[in-house]
């Protein structure tokens, strides 16, 4: 049975990389597609960040105080705002308007009298600002919540300094000054942390999608073109077709995923804000030992397992290439639903999560990515995905075995 | 070499195959209750029309499907029970069954007939016989897909004859094929004869069945209703002919129904 199956393992991966079409469309496509739109994905959030930061916000002001004003029209705030002086409060609503549609970032009308009331703080009426900006837009919310947060906080120090007589006494004790190092972050942890948001759920997506054009083909299509019913009348067990099948599919999952993944690290000096969330993320900081590597391993193997097993089961099943498809597609949603669900999750895993087929293996590879996952956790995630390709390849053996489903 | 007894096989009709069938009944009995005994050095036949239970009769002999009831033995071994034995010793050509046309001829030989236990020196002498034979040698390093209908058709009995079956089985030996090729192929079938080897056909050419073939069985709606040499079916049915015979059969088959 052995050389048999070695036989079909070799003429099944023959067949797919000595066809320039499948290896344009299965791997290199996918990794160029890949390279190229992760990096103008990249870039332009990027410049879109930059813009961000390097913008001028418009502000218009009513009832300005002078010290403000003094605040505002010296460092460092000088040239960080543009500043538009109100005289009538007839024109506040149409400001307003301008700042619906995006033209102008904020409005800042100070109550009248505003530094006498100041002045006159035992009275205890204090006195009020109110600021109207768009938080749709992007410099408006900027403008409301970084710039002039600032600013407003600036200034009651200063108003608070005076109150006491010394602006030093605004700040009761120091919080982290000295140059003692605070963040005791690892540094191979907070990369691993940053890619573990959306590399989980790539690497899961890649093995599936590697394996489902060719799969599908390769069984569903050769029963519709009738070249399976003539492996059928060789002495081959069925078994030995099947395994066949499924190991060389497996091995070509493996590699589309890679190559997917060379489409990646290509990116990765442009794309590194989309995929880790920090565009001045480090991937040097990434240190797999062999621990880890032996990890992610077990996990991605056994997970190509299932995604093959499910492939292979759907496509047998199927009497053409369509109808395979037509199986396999909601399988796919479901897979990819699985791979989103952890996305968000910053919590430790529970335990019950790597008893989910898939699911548990996602949730896995996040926390290999994050130097969290232990043995056990692999242990419990790699044996429900080995039970699981085990179960659906007894069904496809039974498939196999079932003339019904290989003639019609 | 083949012994069929009893052969009876029953196909569950799904409801759109009961529409597609214009029937009411949930069953469809392909083959019913037939019995017959193919020996070496003979060409027996099979002859019907379409639907008459010819290839479903083939397909259960191949192991390919199992019968539903009855036994069939090819050389003494049962098809249920040693089914890769029995594949062993057998061929099965159907215009059905279709070859990778991303290989090479040489590569097709080569990769079936390692299925067979043969040694590489075994496949290649095989190989360069049979290419000969059928006239494929010069297109040894072809794809297939580059390949003439016919052409691929040849290749095709090639690969089925790498293991150099003891039993030849072929649904429709003639079907699709052009007229030189279908005599060339008729002539390699007499010529397996010739060599000791078992052949059993299907067909619904009257011309082909009496050409070719030693012993034939009439098979009409899954039945066998006539068997023997054309001779014995010629003078029991009383007919001058095969087509002739035929259908008197076939009429009595047509009359009894409707009684």
């Amino acid at each position: 049975m052995n050389k048999n199956l070695s036989v079909i393992i070799k003429k099944e991966l023959k067949r797919v990389f000595t066809d320039k079409r499948i290896v344009f469309t299965a791997f290199i496509l996918p990794a160029l597609s890949i390279a190229l739109i992760y990096s103008i994905m990249g870039v332009a959030l990027g410049n879109m960040i930059e813009d961000r930061e390097e913008y001028i916000p418009k502000a218009y002001v009513r009832n300005m105080p002078q010290k403000f004003e003094n605040l505002i029209s010296n460092e460092p705030y000088n040239d960080m705002v543009d500043i538009e002086k109100i005289s009538d409060d007839k024109e506040l609503e149409n400001i307003k308007e301008k700042i619906k549609l995006g033209e102008i970032d904020i409005l800042v009308v100070f109550e009248k009298n505003f530094e006498e009331k100041l002045k006159n703080y035992e009275n205890k009426e204090k006195p009020s600002i109110k600021t109207f900006y768009n938080s749709s837009e992007d410099y408006s919310s900027d403008a409301r919540f970084g710039l002039f947060n600032q600013l407003f906080s600036r200034y009651e120090n200063m108003v608070i300094g005076e109150r006491l007589g010394n602006i030093e006494y605004t700040s009761a004790f120091n919080i982290d000054i000295g140059s003692e190092i605070n963040d005791l972050v690892d540094e191979k942890e907070a990369t691993g942390k940053g890619l573990s948001f959306l590399m989980p759920m790539l690497i899961s997506i890649f093995l599936f999608a590697g394996a489902m054009g060719i799969g599908m083909d390769s069984i569903a299509g050769e029963k519709e073109r009738g070249t399976m019913a003539t492996l059928l009348v060789t002495p081959l067990k069925r078994e030995t077709i099947a395994f066949g099948k499924i190991i060389s599919l497996s091995i070509i999952s493996i590699i589309s995923a890679l190559s997917s993944f060379i489409g990646i690290i290509v990116s990765f000096p442009f794309s590194k804000a989309v995929l880790g969330g920090d565009k001045d993320m480090n991937l040097t900081n990434l240190k797999f030992g062999a621990s880890d590597l032996g990890k992610l391993f077990i996990i991605m193997i056994t997970l190509v397992g299932i995604y093959v097993g499910l492939i292979c089961l759907l496509s047998i099943i199927a009497k053409t290439v369509k109808e395979a498809g037509t199986y396999i597609t909601p399988v796919y949603m479901i897979v990819m639903a699985s791979s989103f669900m952890n996305m968000f999750s910053n919590s430790d895993p529970e335990m019950w999560q790597f008893l989910i087929p898939i699911y548990g293996s996602v949730v896995a590879i996040k926390n290999i990515l994050m130097f969290q996952l232990t043995w056990t956790h692999v242990l419990i995630s790699a044996s429900v995905s080995v039970v699981s390709t085990i179960f659906l390849i007894y069904l496809i053996k039974k498939m196999f075995n079932n003339e019904k489903v290989m003639f019609g | 070499m083949i012994e069929v007894k009893s052969l009876r096989k029953v196909y569950k009709l799904s409801k759109k195959q009961m529409l597609k069938n214009n029937t009411v009944e949930r069953k469809k009995v392909a083959v019913d209750n037939i019995s017959f005994v193919t020996n070496k050095g003979e060409i027996f036949g099979l002859l019907g029309p379409n639907g008459a239970g010819k290839t479903t009769t083939l397909r259960c002999i191949s192991t390919l499907i199992k019968p539903t009831q009855g036994e069939i033995l090819v050389d003494g071994l049962n098809i249920n029970k040693q089914a890769e034995e029995v594949r062993k010793k057998i061929s099965f050509l159907t215009n059905e069954l279709k070859l990778d046309t991303h290989f090479t001829p040489k590569y097709t030989m080569e990769y079936f007939g390692s299925f067979y236990g043969l040694s590489k020196r075994e496949i290649e002498e095989r190989t360069e016989y049979l290419f000969q034979e059928f006239g494929i040698d010069n297109f040894a390093y072809t794809k297939i897909e580059e390949l003439s209908t016919g052409m691929k058709q040849k290749l095709s009995i090639a690969v089925s004859l790498i293991h150099d079956p003891e039993l030849v089985i072929f649904d429709e030996p003639t079907n699709g094929l052009d007229i030189i090729t279908a005599r060339a192929v008729m002539n390699y079938l007499q010529k397996l004869r010739e060599q000791g080897k078992s052949v059993i056909i299907s067909t619904h050419i009257m011309s082909v069945a009496s050409k070719l073939c030693d012993r034939i069985a009439i098979l009409i709606d899954g039945k066998i209703r006539a068997n023997g040499t054309v001779q014995e079916i010629l003078y029991k049915t009383g007919a001058d002919d095969l087509e002739d015979a035929f259908f008197k059969l076939y009429n009595n088959v047509s009359i009894g129904e409707k009684i």
